[in-house]
């Protein structure tokens, strides 16, 4: 099955879930989520989900210079956001589990 | 990792991208351009020696690709097409708009150069187009991007492609290693210009601005397209002036073959009137003269005035005398002042091979003012000259 069709639907939840943590700009976030295992991961779908994840009122960004280039954006996870990653968290498991389930059955 | 990054690659990626969003709303561009801009400089940069545009389309896709994903993901309309409220056609006319703007400039530019000021009202208004086109691609930095998707230029870039990979590569390689010189010489002819128009006035004062904008064009162009619409018009004004100001310096070749022989009358050397007898020593008047190709033997001649003017032109001999009364009245006086006798013995060839001295020969400007007739041609000597 293709991870890239089961991804777009839980993108959201995956990088709420890496900015827990810690802040991150927009590469920081891609790389931890390859890191995690989610490799497939298109770059610009990770700053596309941030961009959207920001105008739905989800994350705070701010602007560190860097010495080395291009100032970056870091964005962070703000209380709206962690009740967003708490609520999909709790629906991704539900279904999750429901899904195990099914699968149980067939296997 | 350096970031120093300028590789007109990814600039050109990066308008690319800015393109294919050109439908957001300003900020949103301007944040995603930030963002999603700085990654691709982040990449391109991590490429290191293998950097190339292909490796960069490799890693990350076309930024067309890469723009409709991100959209996808951001939850923006898929494409512009889709958005009606947003200035469909206009940025495409705006991105037409610029291209004939520029490449208008760069000819007008190049004309004026080449010192051609007759259509110096025209390329006011071609320059105008391209002051205008600058300041639209100011305020709308995405039009750039669009610019590069025109089918015109896409044409114009597949040429040069192809010209880059032909058979002329090595030659364009090394003038391109010449380029900094170039700008630097292009700054230096665009001041001259100004020299040229009206010396350390206004006009050089102007110039000499656009020579230091000229200077601050060509890297800049590398990096930002939008500098090229000065870049390009100010090296082909550069270049026109270079072959004005070489067309000035060896003036033969070019200017001294224009002048046709004709606008340098020449006149047969003819004395400055002609009197002419019959073989009776009858003098003959109103005799039209001509020379052995039939063309008539006309001498320039300033008699009293006609028309405003003296000077007239004629084959009509002999000339009439002109002389001035007691009261400055000019008058023109016919006839012959003097008479001759023509001797009746010898014929013409004969008394050609006589040896003696023409001493019979009259002075006219003597015998203009007295009218009385001179008998002075001894009867051994033809009067004939």
């Amino acid at each position: 099955m293709d991870t890239s069709q089961l991804l777009k639907g839980v993108l959201d939840l995956a990088v709420l879930a890496v900015l827990r943590q810690e802040d991150g700009y927009g590469y920081d976030v891609l790389r931890r989520l390859r890191a995690g295992g989610l490799d497939e991961v298109g770059d610009a779908s990770v700053y596309g989900t941030l961009r959207r994840l920001y105008n739905a009122g989800l994350l705070t960004s701010y602007v560190v210079p860097s010495e080395e280039g291009p100032h970056r954006k870091y964005y962070s996870l703000n209380e709206p956001g962690r009740e967003r990653l708490a609520e999909s968290g709790r629906t991704w498991r539900s279904f999750a589990h429901t899904l195990d389930d099914l699968l149980g059955v067939v296997a | 990792m350096s970031s120093t990054h300028t590789r007109a690659e990814v600039q050109e990626y990066l308008d690319r991208m800015r393109a294919a969003l050109a439908d957001l709303p300003d900020v949103e561009i301007s944040e995603i351009m930030d963002d999603a801009g700085g990654h691709v400089v982040e990449v391109a940069d991590e490429l290191g020696d293998d950097f190339s545009a292909a490796a960069l389309t490799a890693r990350l896709g076309t930024p067309e690709v890469y723009a409709h994903e991100l959209r996808v993901a951001a939850g923006y309309p898929p494409s512009n097409r889709s958005v009606v409220a947003q200035t469909p056609p206009k940025p495409v006319f705006a991105a037409r708009f610029a291209f004939w703007a520029l490449v208008a400039g760069t000819a007008a530019a190049f004309g004026m150069g080449i010192g051609g000021s007759s259509g110096f009202p025209l390329a006011l208004l071609v320059g105008v187009f391209v002051v205008w086109s600058i300041v639209l691609l100011h305020r709308k930095p995405e039009l750039i991007g669009q610019v590069g998707e025109l089918p015109e230029t896409a044409a114009l870039k597949q040429a040069i492609d192809q010209a880059e990979e032909g058979p002329a590569s090595k030659a364009i390689a090394y003038l391109k290693s010449l380029q900094p010189a170039w700008w630097l010489a292009r700054a230096v002819l665009v001041a001259v210009s100004g020299l040229i128009i009206d010396g350390f006035g206004v006009f050089f004062l102007v110039a000499l601005a656009l020579a230091g904008l000229a200077l601050l064009s060509g890297p800049r162009a590398k990096t930002d397209r939008r500098w090229l619409w000065v870049s390009l018009p100010a090296g082909a004004l550069a270049a026109g002036v270079l072959l004005y100001v070489l067309g000035a310096v060896i003036p033969n070749a070019t200017y001294r073959d224009n002048y046709p022989t004709s606008y340098a009358p020449t006149f047969p050397s003819l004395p400055s009137n002609v009197y002419v007898f019959d073989k009776d020593g009858k003098a003959l008047t109103d005799v039209y003269l001509y020379d052995d190709e039939g063309k008539p033997l006309e001498s320039p001649f300033y008699g009293c005035e006609h028309d405003g003017s003296r000077y007239r032109e004629d084959n009509r001999y002999p000339r009439p005398r002109v002389d001035y009364d007691d009261r400055g009245e000019c008058r023109e006086i016919g006839g012959v002042p003097f008479a001759v006798s023509i001797p009746t013995v010898v014929q013409s060839p004969s008394a050609s091979t006589a040896p003696s001295a023409p001493s019979g020969s009259v002075d006219p400007s003597s015998s203009v003012t007295p009218p009385a007739s001179v008998s002075s041609a001894p009867p051994t000597v033809p009067t004939s000259k």
